[in-house]
């Protein structure tokens, strides 16, 4: 258990602005998160971001916050995790308030990619990979992961195509409801399925897209209404061929184990879930890593429609990766912004009652996750 | 093909490391061992980053090799499904290029 709580939160609209710059984006959403806690005295500020450096040739997020915000000469920093970049970023605030260092920590998240061409982008995410591998060389790709997966999840279970393109469906119908998510226009379970392949089984719908946006959160340790109750973080295999089960994501399982450990809680507990979708296919996986459901047994889950919104484990009711939209670096921010609104009792796809909630981040494939259980009180 | 395997424990893998991942304490050992093996899953990469963008559509293999517990990443001459027998075919730039047997 920690001593942490939420005060406030901000997020911008995800999606393309090609004529704003990665600073506008990221001080938009700190400036929201400040003014929805009271604008507190900040005590330091960690930034999660992952591609600024490579494709838009910029760095020192934090001290920009601070000084563009008159937070004065407080100490910042930005953090890399790759698509973990913002829950890491958000550990280690909670970390500097646990150690007695900080009261009041403001974290964000912010990544512009919209602006480069897809083999740019597809190249700077690459960097992800243990680039010094036969297995990088070999042309693997993040999509590419996911799809040899998935391939593999069909040969050993029944589950076909279909099922990732209900959880396609399912976090698309999600974000219908939530104006700030990256895709509003409905789609068909055709539409999905006949859509142009990017690395087989996956297609355009089963990966989540390139986004802009930021997140930011006021994290402090005033006993507040939204209790961070755990955080945990772990590491996994760095390359495809180093895992053990291929059908296995040891650093969400481990992550997982150990936050519901100090929370005190068990999967069954959990009311509200955001996962990191970056492909239907790791929803699939994570749900089961998370021990919500049986091993090799989520698509069951998938096609009885426990996940949905109306179901007893619901996934992803801000539209996740997939349709939100997966800014790198703010997604596992932009994770918990959604979850305090479901416990604030003011989010799209309300669940009702909603007291426990668990957000998954993950970095890489499956190199970094970190996992926050948060209580309302 | 090179394998490195694991003087304290039952580890191995086709990649050399500092210190064996499982046990923490082995050394790992170069062994030299058959390429062939079979395909245990696969994907046809459509969009490629810049630099493999030119070989698109290509396929990608986790090959299980027949000698030992080790799996192999590798890119295919052509197309495949679980089970096929595969072997190596040459070393490009680093990458394992396998063919169908």
């Amino acid at each position: 258990m920690t001593n942490v709580y939420i005060e406030g939160i901000g997020m911008t609209k995800f999606g393309k602005f090609v004529d704003r710059s990665m600073k506008s984006l990221l001080l938009d959403a700190c400036v929201e998160a400040l003014e929805d806690a009271g604008n507190p005295k900040v005590d330091a500020v960690f930034v999660g971001n992952f591609m600024g450096g490579s494709i838009s040739n910029q760095e020192i997020l934090g001290a920009i916050v601070a000084n563009e915000l008159g937070l004065g000469y407080v100490p910042t920093a930005k953090v890399e995790g790759a698509c973990a970049s913002g829950g890491i970023a958000l550990r280690q605030g909670i970390m500097g308030i646990l150690s007695g260092e900080y009261e009041t920590v403001l974290v964000a998240g912010v990544e512009k990619m919209k602006h480069a061409s897809t083999a740019d982008v597809t190249q700077a995410i690459n960097a992800a990979m243990d680039t010094d591998s036969n297995e990088k060389q070999a042309g693997l790709t993040f999509p590419g992961f996911f799809g040899v997966l998935a391939n593999r999840y069909f040969h050993e279970t029944d589950a076909t195509k279909e099922h990732l393109a209900m959880i396609a469906l399912k976090n698309r119908e999600n974000a219908l409801n939530n104006p700030l998510a990256q895709f509003q226009k409905p789609t068909t379970m055709d539409e999905i399925m006949s859509a142009r392949i990017i690395t087989s089984p996956l297609g355009l719908f089963d990966c989540s897209p390139t986004t802009d946006g930021a997140a930011a959160l006021i994290i402090s340790n005033k006993k507040g209404k939204i209790h961070i109750r755990s955080s945990a973080q772990s590491s996994g295999p760095t390359q495809m061929q180093d895992a053990d089960d291929l059908l296995s994501l040891p650093a969400v399982r481990e992550s997982g184990r150990m936050a519901y450990e100090k929370a005190g809680v068990g999967p069954e507990d959990i009311d509200v879930v955001e996962i990191h979708d970056c492909f239907s296919m790791t929803e699939m996986i994570a749900t089961e890593e998370l021990g919500f459901f049986r091993k090799r047994e989520g698509w069951l889950a998938v096609e009885q429609g426990r996940t949905k919104a109306t179901g007893d484990k619901p996934v992803n009711t801000s539209g996740g990766l997939l349709s939100r939209g997966h800014p790198i670096g703010a997604t596992g921010i932009a994770q918990i912004y959604h979850l305090v609104r479901q416990l604030r009792g003011t989010a799209p796809n309300q669940v009702e009652g909603a007291r426990l909630a668990l957000a998954q981040n993950l970095g890489g494939t499956g190199s970094y996750s970190t996992v926050h259980i948060l209580e309302r009180l | 093909m090179k394998i490195y395997q694991c003087d304290q424990c039952e580890y191995a893998s086709v990649s050399d490391k500092y210190r064996c991942p499982s046990c923490g304490t082995g050394q790992l050992q170069e062994k030299e061992l058959s390429s062939k093996g079979s395909v245990y899953s696969y994907t046809d990469i459509h969009i490629a980053p810049a630099e493999f963008a030119h070989l698109a559509p290509y396929t990608v293999a986790l090959v299980q090799l027949d000698e030992a517990p080790v799996k192999v990443t590798v890119r295919m001459s052509s197309g495949v499904k679980i089970g096929d027998t595969v072997d190596l075919d040459h070393l490009e730039d680093g990458a394992y290029i396998y063919s169908k047997c």
